[in-house]
């Protein structure tokens, strides 16, 4: 049933992002503005270096998802729509997990973007392009969990804005280490690195996750 | 006569102010009618029953079924209102037949219910939010001032509603500080100060 609910609550949030693109827009422009700049403020030669490229682009990711999480609540606070969420029996604890699903698709777009982008304007060769996926696809699951989960607990914060990224960069610094020396990996093709950082990644999404499934409807209270 | 609903011992502290103090509140079916001035704590009691507010102290039991109109529309933006509506209804695992008819009836044709909720002007999307009181048929309806933003026609079926709700055994508790008529048929009027 809370399966139920929280599926319920993702497709709410995407006919909401159909129909106000916004958060997306501003996403995939900044990401796509990043990656831009950095290859030709840097130029593609040291630009393309692994490292600096996969670091680039999970930064980028990094500030994409809370630009996006940030823009959903906003929503949600228009005319209380949320607290009528908060007011159905098992809408506090779907919340959570419903805006953190929405919240995935809507970043592995982002992501595929900023990746088609990345190979275009950077030139990259990828060694292990499975493995990049499953790196890319194991950082995209550890981001929504944590940045929604503060973007939650300061919502009715007036200075939400400024707080959100100060309370959730730092304690994503690990997640963004991991994902940038995963891609790094398969990029290069070191196969036993992208593994053993994409496992990590998504241990640190599970963890995330378990956190805010169970803060978050306490919290909200 | 049976409780629906009941607050018992309730204190809702807001910042540093008690705003409700012991309150004990037992909600049979019918009309309940809340009253008070300003800064009373109209709205508090209304969100508290609905869980939206925690209490410091005391209990409340409130019915599964409890819907919950606030003051303002309660309608996600960048989504349809008829979206909005199937939404709450599919969440509480009703059908959602019953939205399309309930929005007609209550004003918003077929175009206007596709549309964005924020282009819908403030009375229709306070229309469409009413139209959740005939979708999702609750043991509970707690409506805080909701004779607000709409018209003489639809606060006349607005009225209508409440009557066919109260006349279903369900209970219903508007907060307002209009219409003095509704005090003549409600089971009681509470009065806040």
């Amino acid at each position: 049933m809370t399966l139920t609910r929280i599926w319920r609550i993702a497709a709410r949030e995407t006919l909401a992002e159909r129909g106000q693109p916004d958060g997306l827009v501003a996403a995939v422009t900044f990401v796509a503005t990043l990656i831009l700049v950095e290859s030709l403020a840097v130029g593609p030669l040291a630009a393309g270096q692994p490292p600096v490229a996969s670091a680039l682009f999970w930064i980028a990711m990094a500030f994409a998802a809370i630009l996006a999480t940030t823009r959903s609540f906003d929503r949600e606070l228009e005319d209380d729509a949320i607290d009528a969420v908060l007011a159905l029996p098992g809408g506090r604890d779907a919340l959570y997990g419903g805006k953190v699903l929405a919240l995935m698709a809507l970043l592995a777009f982002v992501a595929l973007i900023g990746g088609l982008l990345s190979l275009v304007l950077l030139s990259l060769a990828i060694a292990l392009p499975f493995h990049l996926v499953f790196v890319i696809v194991a950082g995209v699951l550890g981001l929504p969990p944590v940045v929604v989960l503060f973007v939650t607990l300061s919502l009715r914060l007036r200075a939400r804005g400024a707080l959100v990224p100060i309370l959730a960069l730092p304690v994503l610094v690990p997640h963004l280490v991991a994902a940038t020396n995963g891609t790094a990996a398969a990029i290069t093709g070191d196969a036993s690195g992208a593994l053993g950082w994409g496992g990590l990644l998504v241990a640190f999404a599970l963890v995330y996750s378990v956190l805010g499934l169970t803060i978050v409807p306490t919290a909200l209270e | 006569m049976n409780s629906t609903a009941a607050l018992r011992g309730a204190t809702v502290v807001l910042g540093d102010r008690a705003v409700l103090r012991d309150l004990d509140l037992e909600l049979v079916p019918g009309i309940t009618v809340v009253r008070g001035p300003n800064g009373a704590g109209k709205s508090t009691l209304l969100r508290a029953l609905a869980g939206l507010v925690p209490l410091s102290r005391g209990s409340r039991e409130v019915p599964a079924r409890t819907l919950y109109l606030g003051q303002r529309p309660q309608l996600l933006h960048g989504v349809s209102a008829r979206d909005n509506l199937r939404f709450f209804a599919s969440f509480r695992g009703l059908s959602i037949e019953g939205v399309g008819p309930a929005l007609a009836s209550w004003g918003l044709v077929a175009k206007d219910a596709g549309r964005p909720v924020e282009t819908l002007s403030a009375g229709q999307r306070r229309r469409a939010a009413l139209a959740r009181i005939d979708v999702e048929r609750s043991d509970l309806v707690l409506l805080d001032e909701p004779f607000a933003e709409i018209d003489d026609a639809a606060a006349a079926q607005l009225l209508r509603a409440i009557r066919l709700l109260a006349g279903e055994r369900r209970a219903i508790v508007i907060a307002t500080h209009a219409r003095f008529e509704l005090d003549a048929g409600a089971n009681r009027v509470v009065h806040l100060s």
